[in-house]
């Protein structure tokens, strides 16, 4: 009784992205230096720091899209497969946003959000075609599902990036920079989209310089500088009392502009 | 999308003020004399040397005379088409072991691209012509010339697909590969059909080329139009007159296909 008791916790409380020390080079560059993060169902985690901190390279590492030098990457408890079948089947799990939107150019709206549907998961082109056109919807660019991408503003580009992360019905997205390319008046209705996705509880993994969207909807701000994380807590501690000069120096920098 | 058509000129050059445009209407005109200049002076050499006489020219009032040509015509457009379908099977093949992951097939796909390239197109249409048929295969006189034609330009047509490849941006793969699709996947129906595209203008110079390569055919007596023209040539005496007809012929295809280019870069920019 008591074994099954722990284990049914331990289930409930597995995270779904975790990182163990991981290590990471480029050559001689030593971009993540011992780094460990575990992020819950459910929950935001937004990811901070200057550029060149290795925030990107962190989030990438978590669908091996880099790939770690030491240390390990854990999707819900298992070890991130290294290949083959098994890794695409986790990356198919876990949704990913761009900085500049990647979406398939040379297929239009509807298709860049059916492609990952029917070509994964085999669904029917009819049924994939559906469940897009409600998606397209839900970000509000329903009415663009025939343009092509370059026919479509940065903002809309890449809220049909989230779309087509949903589409994949995720167990959680990463946003590497989705706003950092986008021009400022844009930057809001992407926003808007990831607030909402937050509130429906999906779990996100987010690097961002906004740090409004970082107070308002993280669970969780980490500080990473050099490689490092150097600060992990709530919003309104970072923000509020940041610990470490190194914080304290970025914040300052950035209230400085907004 | 952008109505307004900027021309490579628009890039390298201002646009010409008042005294610029004098100038350049000016070279226009005297152009344009020079050229008429040489023109008469050309066919007046013809008429000198009686090439314009009607016993020249008076075949192609002739139906039969245009029925061959027409064969011919045929005949160079089938192999044109045969050895461009051959061709960018082969470029195809060769490219997607130059972008292998084993090393071994990258090695072997490099030097076939490197042979290709380097032997002419001849010395592939005599082995074809005088060792194969030698080593116990005959050929047809079609494959005499659209193997060798094709393996010719597959080297090129390798490398420009390779091109292509390169230019498409990372992240569209890693879009692909962060949506769970498989690397072959990825690289068939996110990464090539966007390659594609971008080769188009280069594949169709290609064409043009093997096009042109096809007038071999004489060197196996395949009846292309090169073949039928010298045919006429021999049956009427008339080169100068049968070879401009074929030239223009020439001309008009390689025009049409490199038409079809354009308005298919121009369609693939709208993307």
């Amino acid at each position: 009784m008591q074994n099954e008791k722990t284990t049914v916790i331990q289930a409930q409380e597995t995270p779904v992205i975790e990182l163990k020390h991981v290590k990471k080079y480029f050559g001689d560059l030593y971009v993540l230096k011992d780094v460990s993060l575990s992020v819950k169902k459910g929950e935001v985690v937004v990811i901070i720091g200057p550029s060149g901190s290795g925030k990107s390279t962190l989030c990438r590492t978590i669908n091996r899209l880099e790939t770690v030098d030491e240390g390990e990457v854990l999707i819900e408890g298992k070890p991130l497969p290294q290949e083959g079948k098994q890794l695409a089947r986790v990356r198919s799990q876990i949704g990913m946003v761009f900085q500049s939107y990647n979406l398939f150019s040379h297929k239009t709206i509807l298709d860049n959000v059916t492609v990952g549907p029917t070509d994964v998961l085999h669904k029917s082109k009819k049924e994939a075609r559906q469940e897009a056109l409600e998606l397209l919807k839900r970000v509000g660019v329903e009415d663009q599902a025939d343009k092509v991408p370059a026919q479509l503003s940065g903002g809309q580009q890449q809220r049909v990036a989230i779309a087509r992360s949903l589409a994949m019905h995720p167990k959680a997205i990463l946003f590497d920079e989705p706003t950092s390319a986008l021009d400022p008046e844009l930057i809001g209705e992407v926003l808007a989209v990831m607030s909402e996705l937050a509130r429906e509880n999906m779990t996100m993994v987010v690097v961002t310089h906004e740090m409004n969207f970082a107070r308002k909807v993280a669970d969780r701000i980490i500080f990473m500088d050099e490689g490092r994380i150097l600060e992990e807590n709530t919003p309104e501690e970072f923000f509020d009392h940041p610990k470490t000069q190194r914080a304290k120096d970025f914040l300052n920098s950035i209230q400085h502009h907004e | 999308m952008n109505s307004q058509k900027t021309s490579i000129r628009d890039v390298l050059y201002e646009p010409p003020g008042p005294r610029t445009q004098k100038i350049i209407t000016a070279i226009t005109a005297v152009s344009l004399v020079a050229l008429a200049a040489l023109m008469a002076a050309v066919i007046r050499l013809f008429y000198i040397n009686g090439q314009l006489d009607a016993k020249y020219w008076t075949l192609f009032t002739r139906f039969t005379t245009w029925r061959f040509i027409g064969q011919g015509l045929m005949g160079t457009l089938r192999a044109a088409a045969g050895a461009g379908v051959i061709t960018f099977a082969l470029g195809m093949a060769m490219m997607l072991c130059r972008i292998s992951r084993y090393r071994l097939a990258r090695a072997v796909g490099t030097a076939l691209v490197e042979f290709t390239r380097g032997v002419p197109t001849l010395l592939f249409i005599y082995f074809f012509f005088l060792i194969v048929p030698q080593l116990g295969f005959t050929l047809s006189a079609y494959w005499k010339i659209t193997l060798p034609v094709a393996i010719s330009a597959s080297g090129v047509v390798a490398e420009v697909l390779r091109s292509g490849v390169n230019a498409v941006p990372r992240g569209q793969s890693e879009a692909a590969l962060s949506l769970g699709m498989r690397e072959r996947s990825v690289f068939f129906k996110i990464v090539f059909p966007q390659a594609f595209r971008y080769v188009i203008p280069s594949m169709i110079s290609e064409l043009v080329i093997v096009l042109k390569d096809t007038t071999f055919a004489y060197v196996v007596t395949y009846a292309d139009l090169m073949q039928n023209a010298k045919a006429l040539i021999s049956n009427y005496d008339a080169l100068l007159s049968v070879y401009l007809v074929v030239a223009v012929i020439y001309i008009l295809i390689n025009y049409i296909l490199n038409r079809i280019s354009t308005a298919l870069s121009e369609r693939g920019k709208q993307r």
